[in-house]
C-alpha cells in the first residue's frame, strides 16, 4: 500500500515535469490574476481587503490546478492505474501530490503578492502556517469534487458548482486565521483554529480514501 | 386504511396542533428583546430540527445504498433531501422575519445564518450533481459519495463552526445559554413539536417515496 | 358635587394608570391584555385550522397516491 502510494506520487510528478506547461500554465494563472489585481488595486492599505484579495485568488487558483487531476487523465490512463493499484492508494497519491502542488503554488503567489501590492503580515510564521494548512485543505477537497466531476458529463462547469460550498468551511476558519496573523492582535486564540482545520483536513481525507471505490468502480 | 399503518401520521399532527395551541396559550418567561416573539421558538427552531432529521435520514440511506445499491434507498436520500431543503427554506424566511424583529435586520451576519445558507448551497449543489448523470445506477452512486460529503460539512457549517465564532446571537454558541437553559414549561410544548414536525417530514417523505415508485412502475409497464 | 365627584375619579384613575405604566416599565412588555381579552383564542384557532386544512389535505394526498399503486398492482398481476 505505502509503496503503491509511493510510485504513483513519483508518477505523478514524473507526468507533470515532462509536460511542464502545465505546472506553468497553474503559476502563469495565479502570477497573472496578483498582477491583474496589482494593476487595478495598486497598493492595499485596509488590511481585510488584503486578506480576503489573497485568499479569493488563492481559492481560485486552487480550484484551477487541482480540477485537471482527474479530469486531464484519459479514460485508458485510468483503466491501466486502476488495475495495477488498490483504489486507496490512487486517491491518496492524488490527494498529496495536489496537497504539495497547492503549498507550492501558494506560497508562490504570497511571494508575488507579497512583491506586487505588498504585505501587511504582522505574524508571518502564523500566516505561512495558514495558508499550508488551509492549501492542503483545498486540495483534499478539490481532489475528491475533481474525482466526482470527472464522472459526470459537463465535468469541468460542474467543479465549481460542487466545490465553493464545501470550501467555504475552510475558507471561513482560513480567513479568520490570517486576519489574526495580518492583524497582529490576538483576540482570540489560534491555537484551536489551527486544530480545527488540521482535524477538518483529515476527516475530508479519510472521507475520500473510504468512499472513492465506489467513484471508480464501473 | 387500518389504523395500526397511519397512526404515526395522525400522531405527527396532533403533536404539531398540541404545539401550536400550546405554543400561543402557554406560559413563557417575560424577556427583554424578545418578548412575546420567544413564542417563534415553537415554530422556527423545529424547522431546524426538522430538517436536521431528514438529512440525516438521506445520509443514512445513501450510506445503504452504497452498501447494496438497492434502487429504492437511492430514491428515499434524495427525497429526504428534498423535504429537508423545504424546511430549510421555511426556516430561513421564518428565520428572516424573527430577526428583522429582534435584531433590527433581515439578515445579520452571523455565523449561524451564513453556516445555513452555504450548507443549502451544497444540497443544491447535490441536485445539480443529480441531474448531470443520466446512467441511474451511476447517479445514485456519485450522488450518494457527494451526500455523504456534504452532510459532514453541513454539520460543520451550523454546528462546529457557530460554536468556535465569538458573535453568534443564536442560543448554544459563544457566551449565549443553549436548550438545556430552555424554560421548564417551554420545553413541554418545545419537544413535542420538534417531534411532531419530524413525523410530518416522514409522512412528506412517505408520499414523495410512494409516488415516485409508482412513475417508476409505470415507466417499466411502458418499457415492457 | 357631582362634577368634583367625576373629576376627582377621573384624575385618580389617571394616576392609577400612570403608576401601573411605572411598574411595567421595568419588566418586559408582554401581550397581556391581548390574552386578557380572549382574542388569542381567535389567533389560536384560525392557526389551528389552517393546520388543520394542510393535514387533512395531506390525508387525501396520501389516498389517492394509495388509490394509484393498486390500481398500478391490479394492472400488473392481469
Amino acid at each position: 500500500m505505502l509503496k503503491q502510494i509511493v510510485n504513483l506520487i513519483g508518477k505523478e510528478f514524473i507526468l507533470e515535469f515532462r509536460t511542464k506547461y502545465a505546472l506553468g500554465a497553474i503559476l502563469l494563472y495565479a502570477v497573472s490574476t496578483v498582477f491583474i489585481c496589482y494593476l487595478s488595486f495598486g497598493t492595499i492599505d485596509n488590511k481585510t481587503t488584503w486578506n480576503a484579495l489573497f485568499w479569493i485568488i488563492e481559492l481560485f487558483a486552487a480550484t484551477n490546478a487541482v480540477s485537471k487531476s482527474f479530469a486531464g487523465e484519459s479514460k485508458e490512463v485510468q483503466l491501466y492505474t486502476y488495475t495495477l493499484a488498490s483504489p486507496g492508494a490512487v486517491i491518496l497519491s492524488k490527494i498529496i501530490y495536489n496537497i504539495v502542488l497547492t503549498i507550492v503554488l501558494t506560497l508562490v503567489t504570497v511571494l508575488v503578492y507579497t512583491i506586487l501590492i505588498g504585505n501587511p503580515v504582522v505574524d508571518m510564521v502564523l500566516f505561512i502556517e495558514t495558508a499550508i494548512l488551509g492549501s492542503a485543505g483545498f486540495a483534499s477537497v478539490l481532489t475528491m469534487v475533481s474525482a466526482i466531476a470527472s464522472r459526470t458529463n459537463g465535468n469541468l462547469a460542474l467543479m465549481a458548482i460542487l466545490s465553493i460550498p464545501l470550501l467555504i468551511p475552510i475558507l471561513i476558519i482560513v480567513i479568520k486565521l490570517s486576519l489574526i496573523a495580518v492583524s497582529g492582535m490576538q483576540l482570540q486564540d489560534p491555537t484551536g483554529f489551527l486544530v480545527a482545520l488540521a482535524g477538518l483536513n483529515v476527516v475530508t481525507a479519510a472521507l475520500a480514501y473510504i468512499l472513492f471505490p465506489y467513484l471508480w468502480h464501473e | 386504511m387500518a389504523i395500526k399503518q397511519h397512526w404515526w401520521k395522525a400522531l405527527g399532527v396532533a403533536l404539531v396542533l398540541y404545539s401550536i395551541v400550546m405554543g400561543f396559550l402557554g406560559t413563557v418567561p417575560a424577556l427583554w428583546v424578545l418578548h412575546e416573539t420567544i413564542r417563534n421558538l415553537y415554530f422556527h427552531v423545529t424547522m431546524w430540527f426538522a430538517m436536521m432529521t431528514m438529512l440525516t435520514i438521506s445520509l443514512g440511506y445513501s450510506i445503504a445504498y452504497l452498501r447494496n445499491f438497492k434502487r429504492e434507498y437511492d430514491v428515499i436520500a434524495t427525497e429526504a433531501a428534498n423535504i429537508a431543503m423545504l424546511f430549510g427554506a421555511i426556516g430561513i424566511v421564518t428565520g428572516m422575519a424573527w430577526a428583522n424583529f429582534t435584531w433590527g435586520e433581515p439578515w445579520p451576519n452571523d455565523p449561524k445564518l451564513n453556516g445555513v445558507a452555504v450548507g443549502m448551497l451544497a444540497y443544491v449543489a447535490y441536485f445539480i450533481l443529480r441531474a448531470s448523470i443520466d446512467e441511474i445506477s451511476k447517479r445514485g452512486r456519485i450522488a450518494a459519495v457527494y451526500n455523504i460529503f456534504a452532510w459532514v460539512m453541513f454539520l460543520v457549517f451550523v454546528n462546529a463552526l457557530p460554536r468556535m465564532a465569538d458573535d453568534s446571537m443564536h442560543p448554544g454558541q459563544a457566551a449565549n445559554p443553549g436548550f438545556g437553559a430552555l424554560a421548564p414549561g417551554m420545553r413541554t410544548v418545545f419537544y413535542p413539536g420538534v417531534v411532531g414536525w419530524i413525523l410530518v417530514g416522514i409522512w412528506l417523505l412517505n408520499i414523495r417515496k410512494r409516488s415516485r415508485e409508482i412513475e417508476y412502475k409505470l415507466l417499466q409497464n411502458e418499457l415492457n | 358635587m357631582k362634577r368634583l365627584v367625576a373629576f376627582l375619579v377621573l384624575v385618580l384613575s389617571s394616576i392609577e394608570a400612570f403608576a401601573q405604566e411605572a411598574v411595567t416599565a421595568d419588566k418586559p412588555q408582554m401581550a397581556d391584555a391581548f390574552r386578557a381579552d380572549g382574542k388569542i383564542y381567535v389567533v389560536v384557532l384560525v392557526l389551528s385550522l389552517v393546520f388543520v386544512g394542510l393535514a387533512t389535505y395531506l390525508v387525501i394526498i396520501d389516498r389517492k397516491v394509495a388509490k394509484l399503486e393498486k390500481q398500478l398492482n391490479e394492472k400488473k398481476s392481469i
